[in-house]
């Protein structure tokens, strides 16, 4: 927890740090085997994505990926949101489903995989399942944790001012609940995107996931690792929005 | 440490009785034909089949197969995370000529790679240990890296000041006031083992917890494939509660400090 707080919060890690990063890319291109069929050198993974980007396939499966990614952290957000909220809040609901969270949060996503596969099928609809549950629980825990840290003269000032429910949850709970939710979207986010990738890899249904492991059976390693580049691009970009998104929703917020 | 009254007691009656009754809701649901799922078995028979298996041997070998994978390559992550952790978190240099080709490579995401090791080593042990290794080090290096620069001043001052040499100054001085960072790493890294031990014998490797759960569901046989995922799911409790516990006997300030969220 402080761990992650603290690593993308400040500036990042001094740039000349990528010097042994580059170095071992130098003397890869420099010492591999074009024809290597493990370890290809850089050029082949260039080589390898233009072609993917000719023939139109690179396109139609990052916008796929990019599509059961947002679509599904949308649908956690919304749903983590909603059911931590009425965890937290309420002891008796918390202690009544509190095991069967704990359990079903235990479950590895990816054994999920198969049972989605078998009641849903091959499709958009089971990558969107799988992906939200795994990408649920962060912001159900946050939100659990948040409900819970709420000022309770905040509380007793709805009350005194008689708002109505929908008054205190909108002007009072939602705002305080924010930074707590917005710390487990962001949890969620690099999940998500990992889980999304994952099952389109076991599933190979569709984007770049499937794509990689497609190019992996074809024995097109030049391919693949062009492809595992543009994940870590996609990861990289995913976890720089959400901190903007961050930036901007606890902006004008004193710090608790 | 407590009494088995009070053990009973501290028991959580009212949340098991919500796991039972989703259970029997869930049994009702199909045994009523309300719900019409093809492969939805019932609850009873899952524990009919997950029985069969372990009467039958074959959940107990996948299930010690994925264990030791999963052990083995934690420990190897385990040795080499804090090994190159504390190297990159005592010495500045190092850490400065580093640190952001490390940020770059982690931002990499992990299951990306198990086509690579697939390429690399073929359906084997190996890949599979590979794919654990390397994602799972992850975790405890920078956590490593985090806790030894985060060791306050004052206690380095008073290693010097009693004339330490450098390796008891690590053994007597760093590492325990690293120790709760470094065991947050060591969780996130065991809970990540057991989940990529499981991809990596769903994709390639043909043993183990994933590798038979892919075969029940290739076979059709959903009441094994859910005892499989009920399986990993205890699996991945027990091995968390394992850790739990002894992280709260070595350090028990760090107890108090959990990785929400963060499970893979």
């Amino acid at each position: 927890m402080t761990a992650s707080r603290s690593r993308c919060r400040p500036s990042f890690p001094p740039l000349r740090g990528l010097l042994p990063l580059g170095l071992l890319l130098l003397a890869w291109q420099l010492l591999g085997s074009e024809s290597s069929p493990y370890f290809p050198p850089p050029s082949t993974w260039a080589r390898g994505l233009q072609r993917l980007w000719e023939n139109g396939t690179l396109g139609p499966a990052a916008r796929e990926t990019l599509v059961t990614f947002t679509l599904s952290l949308g649908l956690a957000t919304v749903a983590g949101s909603v059911l931590g909220l009425a965890v937290g809040a309420f002891r008796r609901v918390d202690r009544a489903v509190g095991p069967t969270l704990e359990f079903a949060r235990a479950m590895p996503p990816v054994a999920m995989v198969p049972i989605a596969v078998l009641l849903i099928g091959y499709g958009e609809a089971m990558k969107v399942a799988v992906v939200t549950l795994a990408a649920v629980w962060p912001i159900l825990l946050n939100a659990r944790a948040g409900v819970r840290t709420i000022d309770p003269v905040l509380v007793d000032t709805a009350c005194s001012l008689r708002l109505g429910w929908f008054d205190t949850v909108c002007k009072c709970t939602a705002p305080a609940l924010a930074p707590s939710i917005i710390l487990g979207v962001r949890v969620a986010a690099p999940v998500a995107l990992v889980i999304t990738l994952l099952v389109e890899i076991v599933t190979r249904v569709g984007g770049l996931g499937g794509l990689i492991a497609l190019s992996q059976r074809n024995y097109l390693s030049g391919q693949v690792y062009g492809l595992i580049l543009v994940a870590g691009l996609f990861s990289f970009l995913v976890n720089g929005l959400v901190a903007l998104l961050e930036g901007a929703v606890l902006r004008n917020r004193p710090r608790s | 440490m407590t009494s088995p009254a009070r053990l009973l007691r501290r028991v959580n009656w009212l949340g098991l009785g919500t796991l039972g009754l989703l259970a029997a809701l869930w049994e009702a649901a199909v045994r009523s034909g309300a719900v019409a799922y093809q492969f939805l078995p019932a609850p009873s028979a899952i524990a009919g089949s997950a029985g069969d298996l372990v009467a039958s041997g074959e959940m107990g070998a996948a299930v010690l197969h994925t264990l030791q994978v999963t052990l083995l390559g934690w420990a190897l992550a385990a040795a080499l995370g804090i090994g190159l952790g504390l190297l990159l978190g005592l010495s500045p240099t190092a850490w400065r000529y580093s640190m952001a080709s490390i940020e770059v490579v982690r931002a990499i995401p992990p299951v990306s790679l198990v086509p690579v090791a697939l390429l690399a080593f073929g359906f084997s042990i190996r890949m599979e240990l590979t794919i654990i290794f390397f994602v799972s080090a992850w975790p405890v290096l920078v956590n490593t890296i985090g806790g030894v620069r985060g060791v306050r001043s004052e206690l380095l001052d008073v290693a010097r000041m009693l004339r330490m040499s450098r390796a008891t100054r690590i053994a007597k001085v760093v590492l325990p006031a690293a120790m709760p960072a470094i065991l947050v790493g060591l969780r996130l890294a065991l809970s990540l083992s057991l989940v990529l031990a499981v991809v990596a014998e769903m994709i390639g490797n043909p043993h183990g917890l994933g590798n038979a759960l892919m075969s029940a569901q290739q076979a059709l046989q959903p009441e094994q494939m859910f005892a499989y995922v009920l399986a990993i799911g205890v699996l991945g409790i027990g091995l968390n509660a394992v850790v739990a516990l002894a992280a709260a006997r070595l350090v028990p300030s760090a107890s108090a400090r959990r990785p929400e969220g963060g499970r893979r």
